[in-house]
């Protein structure tokens, strides 16, 4: 745990059940979440990644009907005991289907209808808008309506309006699964700009070659369990148990995972682009 | 290129607000190919799909189906045993209560017996990988992979020789994925489709497709075998389309000795491994 002192989110020994299903969503969870981390959560479809996400939310077991075993704390206080307005101070969800989260008619509307009801005044408002800019800059669609938008334009507007809430941790479920190329690209854009602040971010994501690009941290979820986060380079080091889960590393851990196989190359497999480019160089180069 | 099956003739195609979205395109598929047609939001791969089997009519040019225009009468029914299209949400395309219905759809639409209709759902359903045991349910509480294998069995239950399919693995892992492209290969290499996939993923273009068609702008920008057309860098990106991580990498080390072309790991493993053995014998 970092010098900021406790973690931003604590799971420890959750086990929930959605109501009416026999088998538990997520078993016997250990988890921890420093402050500042942007963790990266994989796994295959079905295996419980957006039920940890509402976990750490607090919307399960608030929100949800089910069986609730183990304990969840978001800086240090218990989720269950939390009021829906200070876990929505604390942790922000943005959902795959950016449609799912809009109400109002056009982009400034929706931006503000949370903060009014935060009961923030009219100036408060402006500063908060004037700040999520700063990261999202979306000024030119304000007079749009939210449903015209290009893909891209949409996810934007939703991971702005939850960050108008000033949460402290941003949990994203697969926020590009459902956009195009071009959209996609500038979600990850937004990533990158949200990993140099001080957010806390746990974002789902399947494309493992953006991902190794952003994350400090990568846990896997399989079945309900999850994994221990392991560091980036770590995990993405283990190819074949990432090929295993039904993963797809990305291919250039994957060549060095075969170089390696093939004696050109020992140590752990570069998994960034321009890192890979420059190992590669060495292979070759040092015959 | 095998002999035309479907051939497409200086097709324009405009929406009815005028926009427009093809131009000119010349293009030939076989009754035996696996095509990947690529391109940015917008290129028109999309639109053009759905040309292929007259969902869509030209607003110039031509598109002939097995010598038949998709601008004739009644070319509907003609169509469901030659070109099938399947949506890249199968909720479009799935309205019947249960996945017996939902497949038998076509074939008592073509007027097929019931004896007929049966074998052509058995048979449909078992080369999609849709078991008996859920032909009850209702197809809306299947999952999504399930509900495409359904999609398409209710597609093939009309044996039409060429399958188009948009997006096969969107919303799915990579596991589904591979299922998936997986099925499609045994129709292309076992049952003697052709299967056209409408696509953004380029390491499946590039693992299972021979050809590849890259539109941009309602044009064709590349037409070609898959390895030529995904690895010319300049041209992808007129449409904005990336190579993949491993064809990208081998490009940053042609210096060396590395072909350009290459577009699966396991080809720049064997390369890596070539070129550095000739660099070995050359200093020893």
């Amino acid at each position: 745990m970092g010098a900021a002192g406790r973690p931003a989110v604590a799971i420890a020994g959750l086990s929930w059940t959605y109501e009416r299903r026999s088998e538990p969503a997520l078993r016997d969870v250990d988890l921890t979440i420093d402050q500042g981390e942007f963790l990266g959560v994989v796994g295959p479809n079905e295996s419980g990644k957006s039920t940890l996400l509402y976990v750490i939310q607090g919307l399960i077991p608030s929100n949800f009907n089910g069986i609730w075993r183990g304990r969840v704390e978001l800086f240090g206080k218990d989720t269950s005991a939390m009021s829906g307005l200070e876990r929505a101070a604390a942790a922000g969800l943005v959902f795959a289907d950016p449609e799912a989260q809009f109400t109002a008619m056009t982009v400034e509307e929706e931006l503000v209808f949370g903060l009014e009801n935060l009961g923030l005044d009219h100036r408060q408002i402006e500063l908060r808008l004037q700040r999520v800019s700063d990261l999202i800059d979306l000024e030119e669609l304000y007079d749009r309506s939210p449903y015209d938008l290009s893909g891209g334009q949409k996810q934007r507007v939703a991971i702005a309006c939850v960050l108008a809430m000033e949460p402290r941790v941003l949990l994203l479920d697969e926020p590009t699964s459902m956009i195009d190329p071009r959209g996609k690209k500038e979600i990850f854009e937004v990533l990158r700009r949200l990993k140099d602040t001080d957010h806390t971010v746990v974002v789902v994501e399947h494309n493992l070659e953006e991902l190794a690009a952003l994350a400090d941290r990568v846990c896997l979820v399989e079945g309900g369990r999850v994994r221990p986060p392991l560091p980036a380079g770590e995990f993405f080091a283990r190819v074949d148990e990432l090929i295993e889960a039904g993963l797809q590393p990305p291919q250039v851990a994957q060549t060095f995972a075969e170089l390696a196989r093939a004696g050109l190359y020992d140590g752990p497999p570069p998994y960034r682009f321009e890192p890979a480019v420059s190992a590669a160089r060495e292979v070759l180069s040092h015959g | 290129m095998a002999e035309a099956y479907v051939s497409v003739q200086d097709l324009d195609f405009h929406y009815p607000d005028g926009t427009p979205a093809l131009r000119g395109v010349n293009l030939e598929i076989g009754t035996n190919e696996f095509v990947a047609l690529i391109g940015q939001n917008g290129s028109g791969k999309t639109t053009l799909g759905k040309c292929l089997n007259g969902l869509l009519k030209p607003s110039a040019g031509a598109v002939l189906v097995d010598g038949l225009d998709t601008r004739s009468r009644g070319i509907v029914k003609k169509m469901a045993t030659r070109v099938g299209y399947v949506f890249q949400n199968p909720d479009h395309q799935l309205f019947n209560n249960t996945v017996f219905k939902e497949i038998a759809y076509g074939p008592r639409n073509l007027g097929m017996d019931e004896a007929e209709t049966r074998a052509r759902v058995y048979e449909a359903a078992r080369v999609a990988g849709v078991s008996e045991s859920i032909f009850d349910e209702h197809p809306f509480f299947l999952t999504k992979g399930l509900r495409q294998r359904v999609a398409i069995a209710s597609i093939l239950a009309m044996r039409p020789r060429v399958l188009i399919v948009d997006e096969p693995t969107t919303g799915q892992d990579f596991r589904q994925s591979l299922e998936v492209m997986n099925f499609l290969e045994r129709l292309w290499r076992e049952e003697g489709h052709s299967i056209v996939i409408v696509t953004h993923e380029m390491s499946l273009a590039a693992r299972y497709s021979r050809r590849t068609v890259l539109l941009g702008h309602g044009q064709v920008l590349a037409d070609g075998p898959t390895r030529e057309v995904l690895s010319q860098t300049d041209t992808l990106a007129r449409s904005d389309v990336l190579p993949t991580q491993v064809t990208r990498l081998a490009q940053r080390l042609t210096d060396l000795g590395v072909r350009p072309d290459v577009i699966l790991v396991e080809e720049l493993v064997e390369e890596m491994v070539r070129v550095h053995q000739r660099h070995r014998r050359a200093v020893g």
